[in-house]
């Protein structure tokens, strides 16, 4: 479908969706903010880990743009601090999540019959699960009782990982729907075929014919996935299950706010705020996405 | 969208009343925690000590002023009245005779005698293997119960110790509880009529009784007509439940609760708030509570087994000032595990104030003095760089941690925080798996011997079953002979002098580095009085009786 | 219809006797366990305490044997006490989830009353300039973290303002009229259900806005419409119709998903609900009141499949009830 198409056409029927403009051009933004966070630090002179107990809920100044936390550490730099977690937890677990949900697709919607009727029965079945307890207590277990050695499971990084792991596998049921139902109209199409007549093994087929064309589709079912697990993993770290402190996240930024309302509400909002922007963004981002990869949704 | 606001306004607009007046002779108290169970003998919680302080009385108890007082018992049993004798035990140890009387008017609330029979059920339940107790040592410490009459009483003890006079025993109601134990010693936690008929009048025996419980939500208590006392003011208590320390703040203010009780309610954080927004309306006492914030040091760690490393990082925490910006200053350094409210404490032990520049002295004379990326390093290259575990969700624990992270990183020290979840972290501690620091607290009794945490024979490690509760490890036989004649001292004066020698070793040696003694903050309104904070154990729901409005 | 019938209730089964096992199994493996922290609150507990205990409670037994030992009790109907309320489950779960059914409910009941005419004003002209306001309405309401918002609810409705109470459910006193109790009830009610209802009516207003574009376009519209019906007519007895199909599916299935996502809500707010006890005896090792209550919220779940399933058959009689696969 989208092999063909120019990708001037599917720019310009991009650029017709303004909210999806804005929204790339925010998260450019924040990711180049996030990733240039530790030079920013250097150039202002702060750092996000350093407390001051004299300086507890400053307002906000010439040194410290939004203020200070209930620490007195800047505002502002532990935001891009937990912008760098946030944004990679969700571009990781998307990424993942979208490989699993196309690997999954693909299989079922080609070899078809039983296998793909397991693999849409466990589809089907995710969604039939209370999927936020589940996870709260998927990323409540002990590793270690798994064998993991107690230096791994203990690590900082492991946290992460577990992390992206869990958010992914809220998200790959979609993506392997989708890349299911794609499959299907595809497996019949002429250059399958073709290829299947010129003795193309199915794994060959799979590969370089069908997943290929289903790169749109995939692109924006990313997109779209990107937001949720943001706002999946902003509510572990929230309930003290995700990103443990002293890493900022953006969800355990808030986890102490709402004994601090009285007090200091502004650290309510800066964090939530910045969540639901991104969370937003990446929605519009798919939705223009898909309105320009997409024929069948032109109606604008 | 505006529109959907504008039937939100309208619909929440009539509801921005007050709450009706209440009745004078009936109180409305929160608290934050529901007890597993309301069995006296079966558990220990906070939550169910306070509730039950109405509802019954142990034998013994210490008072508001530290001393300790006869509820359920006539007359506290001293050697020096007679009440308690040393006694030589078959084999040869020394023991303890005490001779308990129970309060003569003492009834159950219906109408049954408070008698040895009682007694000797609780003996029974305490020491059973199947019963559920979960400590079960003070029970097993009693060797035999002798009756003399309905009312009198002798326990014999195993062993010598000075805190003999204090028999915190909870009595079980024989006549009720008797049938459905023997019935099935090992279904008794959970067909304890406690638990299953919470109501009976029959299980309680103080000022109030249960007249309906909402598991998980609340507690009604009206007067006991047989309890012996004075008649309590309030005819009528409601306890709710309000887990979120927010909502509590929030009902306390719109008047739906009058008081939040002070051991299990507010956090200091919103004592200090109300103290400045509402102090027209509520008295706040910031009452010291024997919960002591310290970090136990891993003395197997090569870093940290030199004294003086210990002192220095001691000495490069600003602890008055984490208590001044944290706490407002409410919260008490520590200077060791005994109180200076406990008439134990020693003023002369060593007191540490904050004094980088001689913890950067005593780091560089320990052999870290090189200073390679601001981290400390000694000559084989070791680098000065250790864990603090703390427990995950406790914000002020958290804070602390930061805190220390960067305040040692001035002295060069390098320090990683890692938060874990109560329930891991209390496993790791059994275990002694943390690495170096590990930050929590530890609830004290008033004149405790700490033999549990500093003595050398109670290192928890693999041969002993994981028993003690000394996870630093420390071996100090100076120490191990002070705490054994700690216990057995029963003269005052000569046990004081120990606790001393203790204190004063601890504070040299600091196998755990003191920070503060945690507050609990009472917001009292202005018109209950009679509400008295303890700061230990005994909670102040021991008086509720005198509990009252006055206009 | 009986097969069908017979095929579902089978499904379902299967289903639960997975979860208890994949449940138990991922309990089992939670840090600690119950004994743990009862160590950690008692300082006077010893070791031997805490292995005679384990012993008792039957945690030193292979944990196999412990779900083989549970499953065989529940099927008698004897599902275990609760570890932090010293009561059978279903003593502690069944009022919970009346207050549960009354805010989902109620958040449900408004969410869609709000969102399907939001819908289909949307639908009316897609990519008008009221099409566009509902839209960026919507994306915002799914965009929004539910904690955030409540966080937002208290501060704004509750700290600043002062209006409502910033949870709980409120004491209605016994001598309070039935219009009093009411008040008390609905003060306490109005930010968690706004709070819930404000993310559902982001997510069905989408539903409902696409199902009923799809639906416009459809064949059947433009006969009834050269047919000389009415617009009006033609949009409420046919498009209307039409879309309710796949709208009604997608509201039952959330329906069950409710129980479990009102957790964030509940505890927020200190509703006492199924979903905040569920995450509490999660944090306090509560094994068996987790578990059981992970079983009833996924009984929720199917039972919200059947009712889509049931829906779909009764909006739109194409659909047969045939025991077919996503059961």
């Amino acid at each position: 479908m989208t092999a063909s198409r120019p990708w001037r056409l599917v720019a310009a029927r991009f650029g017709r969706h303004r909210l999806a403009l804005a929204s790339l051009g925010f998260l450019g933004v924040l990711v180049a903010l996030s990733l240039a966070a530790p030079w920013i630090a250097e150039w202002r002179g702060v750092d996000p880990t350093a407390t001051d107990l004299l300086r507890r809920f400053a307002a906000p100044s010439a040194e410290h743009w939004l203020g200070t936390d209930d620490l007195g550490r800047d505002l502002f730099q532990r935001l891009l601090e937990g912008g760098r977690v946030s944004l990679a937890v969700g571009l990781a677990g998307a990424l993942l999540s979208s490989i699993a949900g196309a690997l999954i697709g693909v299989v079922a919607g080609y070899r078809g019959g039983r296998l793909d009727e397991i693999l849409m029965r466990l589809t089907d079945g995710m969604i039939a699960l209370p999927l936020l307890p589940l996870l709260i207590v998927l990323a409540a277990i002990d590793w270690r009782k798994l064998g993991v050695p107690a230096e791994i499971a203990q690590s900082e990084s492991f946290s992460l990982y577990t992390i992206v792991g869990i958010v992914a596998l809220t998200g790959w049921t979609q993506v392997a729907r989708l890349v299911r139902a794609e499959t299907l109209s595809l497996k019949a199409r002429d250059f399958a075929r073709a290829a299947r007549a010129l003795g193309a093994t199915p794994t060959h087929i799979m590969w370089r014919h069908i997943l290929p064309n289903t790169a749109g589709a995939l692109t924006v079912a990313t997109t779209m996935s990107m937001g949720g697990l943001i706002l999946f993993e902003s509510t572990l770290s929230f309930l003290g299950l995700g990103i443990q402190p002293p890493s900022a996240s953006w969800g355990n930024m808030l986890t102490g706010a709402q004994d601090l309302l009285h007090q200091a509400p502004g650290l309510a909002v800066w964090p939530g705020l910045l969540i639901f922007l991104t969370v937003i963004a990446f929605n519009f981002l798919g939705d223009g996405l898909q309105d320009a990869l997409d024929p069948r949704s032109e109606r604008r | 969208m505006s529109r959907v606001l504008a039937v939100l306004v309208a619909l929440i607009l009539p509801f921005t009343l007050t709450t009706p007046a209440r009745a004078k002779d009936e109180l409305v108290v929160a608290m934050t925690q529901y007890p597993a169970t309301w069995n006296p003998v079966i558990g220990s919680m906070l939550a169910k000590s306070l509730i039950q302080s109405m509802t019954r009385r142990p034998f013994t108890a210490w008072d508001a002023d530290w001393k300790l007082r006869c509820h359920l018992c006539v007359e506290v049993p001293t050697l020096e009245n007679g009440r308690a004798r040393r006694v030589t035990l078959e084999g040869g140890k020394e023991g303890l005779e005490v001779d308990l009387e129970i309060q003569p008017a003492a009834r159950w609330g219906d109408g049954v005698p408070v008698s040895v029979r009682d007694v000797a059920f609780t003996l029974e339940v305490g020491k059973h293997p199947l019963s559920g107790v979960a400590s079960a040592e003070g029970y097993r410490r009693i060797l035999a119960m002798k009756p003399h009459d309905d009312k009198r009483f002798t326990l014999t003890f195993d062993r010598v110790t000075f805190d003999y006079s204090n028999i915190d025993l909870q009595l079980l109601p024989a006549h009720i509880d008797k049938p459905v134990f023997d019935a099935d010693p090992a279904e008794y936690r959970n067909r304890n009529r406690f638990d299953t008929d919470s109501t009976n009048p029959g299980l309680a025996h103080g000022p109030y009784r249960f007249v309906q419980v909402v598991p998980g939500s609340q507690i009604v208590l009206e007067r006991n007509p047989t309890w012996w006392g004075p008649t309590p003011h309030f005819r009528r208590i409601v306890v709710r439940i309000v887990e979120s320390t927010a909502a509590l703040e929030a009902n306390l203010l719109s008047g739906s609760v009058d008081y939040v009780l002070g051991e299990l309610g507010l956090t200091l954080d919103q004592g200090l708030l109300f103290e400045k927004r509402h102090g027209q309306r509520f008295d706040v006492v910031h009452k010291p509570a024997l919960i002591y914030e310290h970090i136990d040091v891993n003395l197997d760690n090569p870093l940290l087994a030199d004294r003086r490393v210990r002192q220095a990082l001691l000495m490069a925490i600003d602890r008055e000032a984490i208590s001044r910006t944290l706490f407002e200053g409410r919260q008490p350094v520590a200077h060791g595990g005994v109180s200076p409210l406990d008439p134990m404490f020693s003023p002369a032990a060593r007191q540490y104030r904050h004094d980088p520049a001689e913890a950067r002295r005593l780091l560089d004379a320990a052999g870290f003095s090189e200073l390679r990326a601001g981290v400390r390093h000694n000559a084989k290259g070791d680098r000065f760089s250790i864990e603090l575990t703390t427990t995950a969700g406790n914000r002020v624990r958290e804070q602390v941690a930061q805190v220390l992270q960067s305040q040692w990183r001035q002295v060069g020290v390098e320090l990683r925080i890692r938060a874990e979840p109560p329930r891991v972290f209390s496993q790791g501690l059994n275990r002694r798996a943390f690495s170096g620091l590990a930050m929590y607290a530890w609830v004290t009794r008033p004149q405790g011997v700490p033999r549990s945490t500093l003595h050398s024979g109670e290192i928890p490690s693999e041969a002993n079953g994981w028993t003690g509760q000394n996870y630093p490890a420390y071996r100090n036989a100076e120490m191990d002979r002070v705490l054994d004649a700690m216990e057995r001292e029963l003269d005052e004066g000569r046990r004081r002098a120990l606790f001393a020698e203790m204190q004063r070793l601890h504070a040299e040696d600091l196998p755990v580095l003191p920070l503060f003694f945690r507050v609990d903050s009472f917001v009292i309104p202005k018109k209950l009085k009679g509400v008295v904070p303890t700061g230990h154990v005994n909670g102040s729901t021991l008086s509720v009786e005198n509990w009252r409005w006055v206009d | 219809m009986g097969r069908w019938v017979a095929a579902r209730a089978a499904g379902a089964l299967a289903t639960l006797l997975l979860m208890s096992v994949v449940v138990f199994g991922l309990i089992g493996l939670m840090p600690g366990d119950p004994v743990d922290l009862m160590v950690a609150g008692d300082p006077n507990m010893t070791s031997a305490d805490a292995a005679r205990l384990r012993a008792l409670y039957g945690l030193d037994r292979p944990l196999h044997e412990r779900y083989l030992a549970w499953a065989g009790k529940a099927l008698q109907g004897e599902l275990g006490f609760s570890r932090s309320f010293g009561r059978p489950v279903l003593e502690i779960l069944w009022p919970r989830l009346g207050n549960t059914l009354l805010l989902a409910g109620l958040a449900f009941a408004i969410a869609i009353v709000v969102a399907l005419p939001l819908g289909m004003l949307a639908a009316r002209r897609p990519g008008g300039r009221v099409d566009y306001l509902v839209n960026l309405a919507c994306f915002a309401g799914v965009s929004a973290p539910p904690f955030w918002l409540a966080l937002l609810m208290i501060t704004l409705f509750a700290v600043a303002l002062g209006w409502l109470p910033a949870g709980g459910m409120g004491d209605v006193p016994t001598q309070a009229s039935w219009s009093d109790a009411a008040l008390i009830r609905a003060r306490h009610l109005a930010l968690p259900v706004a709070t819930l209802a404000l993310v559902q009516i982001g997510h069905y207003t989408r539903f409902m806005r696409a199902a009923m574009i799809e639906a416009l376009r459809q064949d059947f519209m433009r006969t009834a419409r050269a047919k000389g019906v009415s617009e009006a007519r033609a949009v409420w007895d046919h498009a209307f119709a039409n879309a309710l199909a796949p709208v009604l599916t997608v509201l039952a299935l959330s329906f069950g998903g409710l129980f479990s996502g009102a957790l964030i809500t509940e505890t927020m707010f200190a509703w006492p609900g199924t979903g905040k006890a569920i995450y509490q005896a999660i944090l306090e090792n509560d094994f068996n009141l987790a578990l059981v209550g992970l079983l009833i919220a996924t009984l929720a779940t199917l039972l919200g499949n059947l009712l889509a399933d049931l829906a779909q058959a009764w909006v739109d009689p194409r659909v047969s009830l045939t025991a077919g696969p996503g059961a």
